[in-house]
């Protein structure tokens, strides 16, 4: 792979990998070839002939397509002589034939490659004067996305997007000769999670995003590079923002994470920054009970007085905190030390009973990289469905699959994503993966093909909890096996934001910031430098929640949270919230939970404030700053140090960046993180720890948990649009959510006598809900499934019990 | 693939569900039998709905888009219905020097219809194609995609009112050559026996024929 040949590219030798495609190996060399098929991360066509080079052969000069020839010794190439020119420029003219030349009301004009490419490159002027094509203008092809075929320059990257890295060709080329153009099949829309990427390459403005068509021209843009926190990939973003407000986010091709490509709720997630709903001041109750805007000070005073006579009263056990996955790291840091050292109490919890271990989360021996999927042989994927959890990681599971070639099992309760790749597919009941687990590792039963497909290494294990149904115990089961394979390594996935960072700066009971365990090494020098540490035991969400149900809670701080829907069981928290005395919301917008606060503090969202984030696979990026919140928001940390203030506490945080550098030297895991690396030798991020200092080395539990009897299980797990906050305040997501219903197995159904019924009663331990009824044969016997936090649905609880009668 | 409705009951008869099993036993790749499929779709339905594509794409575990992408590319699949009769008249360069323009109009004129559209009583669907491998015969015109070679503006009148009155349950290129062809471009060897019965290739395997040998 590392020979290396030598071209000459224009009268100039270089050196280059062998076998590389000349359009590329001249790039990486400074000769830039036009081209508009050509895309990088995706396999050469030839179709668009802009990248025609001429190349000496023996037989005199020949014309090639620069992205369909690979390199080879001795080359020579000329790709700007008058041949090429010429040459060049008859293509130019062709493609402009049929194009209508609207760059005014396009929205790609002044970014467009075909605009840019005809300036650089073409004739000057057409000697065509017959009629253009026409189309009806623009077509919706999906929610999201429009198509203005007269446009398109068929160029067939979005079709080859669809089909080589999404998985999902529902757009084709249609029809032919002049009539040949993009289309979708009737009633069948081109839904993709990835649908925005097309709009994103494709070279003219034939597809344009809905959010974003008419919005603004680019060179009114101001972008910056950050990271997208609504999965937890970290994928590389450009926020661009005109005139104060976030216009659209862009993918960055950067190795380590998304190589460019994002989910359509990454891409069109970010609405409700710009929401009117957004909190914009600070609001107490008054007498009657109804919220009224107030002052900073006024707020901090009524919160600062009742915090305190209650850590008088009853000390830190009685005052809780959850949430802060959605926080910075620096946040995270300044909402861990608060609580430590000012309310004095070990109940925090940013994880909102997801029902991992935050160590196994945080920790895990053998963690593996998002880019040892690249060289992986064989991937086990036995959690979540990934493509509804984790959009850009189930592109690159696809990749190694589909194009790499690694063996793939994926293990679930039902069909996924990935299944059409999988080389091996298990279903299973929630509550008996324990069974199937023994039959995995030991090779047996119908575990057997599988297992063979795991013989050879580097293994990559993604494993988490396949929904809330399922003993999350199993997960570290499955963990526990795959170090056991050969060079076998594990991604442990949770899916909020930055749970990780949060995680890290010691927002979970048992976690100290940088991976130190409340009672481990390394816990004396962080109560040394914090001047000492609560000693109570902590409580998790679920046992906060259940603490403050029962009473023993007289404080509730919520940061960013949203129990009452963000919970499995959401009649728990409501039930605590109810019961808590005095309730503190830090947030961006009233939600079922914050709506009964005390005291609201809004504070700055996502792209409005400077910091940094941590991946799953440990990888610390910035998030930077494009737009300044509403009204008077503020960053969480000032908020929390200004409330520490009033209560007799000096925290010392003056600024993100002073508290990035204090991470830096209190948490062992992120020492010498900092944001001058992060900003300019480390652009793809750091991965933490570097060498040495991870105190905290936590080896998953080889314990498969608890099985569950009863005849019918509950899968209740997440798909990509729900009802969350953030959603329900981005318009273009807000319709986007499928809806509550209740997926039986066709034999299940008969069996129950909901052979023909439309509709299903659903009864847990937790709750109950009367939802439409759908056959799914792909899911396994015995289970029934149904979607978390759709809209109108009332929560299900986490109990794997369930009975489903007619309605 | 589970991306496109899955599970949709199959709308296709058991005979054609066994052909559709049987073709596509025989490629190593299941999307490699798309096109023979496509032609069962038509001959089931009599052309290419939607819902026939949508299945096909089932079969071959392509999504309908796909499945459309290769259907409109290729004239010989209809996506409307036709006429019983489809009648093919090639207007390329050695049939128009021999007088095709004429025998087109001769059709379009018997039929009633100008080509691309079919008469009242969806009897005769007119069309003009692209050479149809008959040059030495030219004017070559087809029925239901049977060929008849060296037609006159006469015998093409002369077809068009026999497959009106005969109205024939299927059509045979030899058959129709004997009527109303002359000059032909060589002895085609073995002779075809089996009959088209629909605006689709009389293929044995595909059940496109009168099943006669
Ligand atoms: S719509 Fe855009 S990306 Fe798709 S083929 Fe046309 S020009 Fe290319
Ligand atoms: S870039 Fe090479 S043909 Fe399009
Ligand atoms: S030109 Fe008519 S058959 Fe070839």
């Amino acid at each position: 792979m590392s020979e290396v040949v030598t071209v000459t590219i224009d009268g100039r030798q270089v050196e280059v990998p062998a076998g590389e495609l000349l359009i590329k190996a001249a790039q990486d060399r400074g000769t830039y070839i036009p081209r508009f098929c050509w895309h990088p991360r995706m396999k050469p066509v030839g179709m668009c002939r802009m990248c025609l080079v001429e190349l000496e052969t023996p037989r005199g000069p020949a014309i090639v397509t620069a992205c369909t020839t690979p390199v080879s010794d001795g080359m020579v190439v000329h790709t700007r002589n008058e041949t090429v020119q010429r040459v060049q420029e008859g293509v130019l003219e062709f493609l402009l034939i049929n194009h209508p030349l609207d760059c005014p009301v396009c929205d790609r004009g002044g970014e467009c490659p075909l605009q840019d490419h005809v300036m650089a490159y073409g004739p000057g002027e057409s000697r065509f004067v017959e009629e253009k094509r026409h189309f009806e203008k623009p077509i919706p092809i999906s929610d999201l996305v429009l198509l203005d075929r007269e446009r398109c320059i068929l160029c067939a990257r979005c079709t080859r997007f669809s089909e080589e890295i999404s998985g999902d060709p529902l757009i084709e080329f249609t029809d032919r000769g002049n009539g040949v153009h993009i289309a979708t099949f009737p009633d069948l829309p081109f839904s993709s999670y990835f649908s925005g990427n097309t709009v994103q390459i494709c070279p003219v403005g034939a597809l344009t995003a809905t959010a974003y068509r008419f919005r603004a021209r680019p060179w009114d843009l101001t972008a910056v590079e950050s990271t997208c926190l609504q999965c937890t990939a970290g994928d590389r973003i450009s926020i661009q923002a005109s005139q104060n407000e976030v216009l659209r986010i862009l993918g960055v091709d950067v190795e380590p994470t998304n190589q460019g490509w994002l989910s359509d709720r990454c891409r069109f997630g970010f609405q409700y920054l710009g929401s009117p709903e957004r909190l914009a001041t600070p609001l107490l109750r008054d007498a009657t009970g109804d919220h009224v805007e107030a002052s900073w000070s006024e707020a901090l005073a009524v919160a600062a007085t009742r915090i305190g006579d209650v850590l008088q009263r009853s000390g830190g056990q009685a005052v809780a905190v959850l949430g802060g996955a959605r926080l910075t790291n620096e946040d995270a840091y300044a909402l861990s030390k608060f609580a430590r050292v000012v309310l004095g109490t070990n109940h925090v919890d940013a994880q909102m009973d997801d029902g991992l271990d935050p160590q196994f989360l945080a920790a895990t021996v053998d963690r593996a990289r998002i880019g040892d999927l690249e060289t992986a042989k064989a991937i086990l994927v036995w959690g979540p469905d990934l493509k509804e959890e984790h959009p850009t990681l189930y592109l690159r599971v696809r990749r190694a699959a589909q194009e790499l070639g690694a063996k793939l099992v994926v293990v679930h309760p039902r069909r996924t994503g990935l299944d059409d790749r999988a080389t091996h597919k298990l279903t299973y009941r929630p509550g008996e993966g324990a069974d199937l687990l023994t039959e995995l590792v030991a090779g047996t039963g119908r575990a057997a093909e599988a297992r063979e497909a795991l013989a050879e290494g580097p293994v990559v294990g993604l494993v988490g909890r396949a929904g809330y149904g399922e003993d999350p115990r199993l997960a570290e089961a499955v963990a526990a096996f795959v170090r056991t394979l050969p060079d076998g390594k594990v991604l442990p996935l949770a899916r909020r934001a930055n749970v990780y960072g949060a995680l890290d700066m010691g927002l979970a009971p048992t976690l100290l910031p940088g991976r130190v365990s409340v009672a481990g090494e390394g816990a004396d020098a962080i109560a040394e430098a914090w001047g000492g540490l609560p000693d109570h035991p902590g409580l998790d969400a679920r046992g906060i929640l259940e603490a403050a149900a029962a009473g023993d809670i007289e404080v509730l701080i919520l940061v960013g949270a949203d129990p009452v829907r963000d919970v499995p069981d959401g009649d728990l928290a409501r039930r605590a919230l109810e019961t808590v005395p005095f309730v503190v919301a830090i947030d961006q917008f009233l939600t079922d939970s914050s709506r009964v606060a005390d005291v609201v503090f809004c504070a700055d969202g996502f792209a409005e404030k400077e910091g940094t984030v941590t991946n799953l696979e440990g990888r610390v990026q910035k998030v930077n700053r494009i737009v300044p919140g509403p009204g008077q928001t503020r960053p969480d940390w000032s908020i929390l140090d200004d409330l520490a203030r009033r209560l007799g506490v000096e925290l010392g945080l003056t600024s993100a960046e002073a508290i990035a550098k204090e991470i830096a030297e209190v948490a062992p895991a992120y020492r010498g993180v900092t944001w001058e690396r992060l900003d300019w030798e480390a652009r793809d991020g750091i991965v933490v720890p570097e060498e040495g200092h991870a105190p905290l080395r936590y080896v998953p539990a080889d314990t498969p948990g608890a099985r569950h009897g009863g005849d019918l299980v509950l899968h209740l797990a997440r798909v990509m649009y729900d009802d969350g906050v953030l959603a329900r305040h981005s318009p273009a997501l807000a319709g986007l959510a499928p809806g509550g219903a209740v997926f039986l197995h066709p034999d299940d159904a008969t069996r129950l006598g909901l052979g023909s019924a439309e509709q299903a009663r659903v009864v847990t331990e937790h709750g109950e809900a009367t939802l439409p009824l759908r056959m799914d044969d792909t899911l396994h016997r015995g289970v029934v499934y149904v979607p978390f936090n759709q809209p109108g649905v009332p929560p299900l609880g986490p109990g794997p019990g369930v009975t489903v009668t007619p309605a | 693939m589970g991306i496109y409705p899955a599970g949709a009951m199959s709308r296709w008869s058991p005979e054609t569900r066994e052909r559709a099993r049987s073709i596509l036993a025989r490629y190593p790749e299941k999307r490699s039998a798309v096109m023979p499929l496509l032609y069962l779709a038509a001959a089931e339905e009599g052309y290419l709905t939607d819902e026939g594509m949508a299945e096909v794409a089932e079969w071959v575990g392509l999504t309908p888009a796909q499945v459309q992408s290769v259907a409109s590319f290729y004239t010989m699949y209809k996506r409307e219905p036709t006429g019983r009769y489809l009648v093919s008249c090639c207007t390329s360069i050695s049939c128009m020097l021999l007088g095709a323009d004429e025998v087109l109009a001769a059709v379009e004129d018997e039929a009633g219809v100008p080509a691309g559209e079919t008469d009242e009583d969806g009897v005769i669907t007119v069309e003009h194609v692209e050479c149809i491998g008959a040059c030495g015969g030219a004017p070559a015109v087809q029925v239901n995609y049977e060929l008849i070679e060296g037609v006159t503006p006469d015998t093409a009148r002369e077809l068009v009112r026999w497959l009106r009155s005969a109205a024939p349950d299927s059509v045979r290129a030899d058959e129709m050559q004997e009527l109303f062809g002359t000059r032909r471009s060589f002895d085609w060897a073995i002779a075809e026996h089996a009959g088209a019965v629909g605006p689709y290739p009389a293929f044995e395997p595909y059940g496109t024929t009168d099943g006669h040998p």
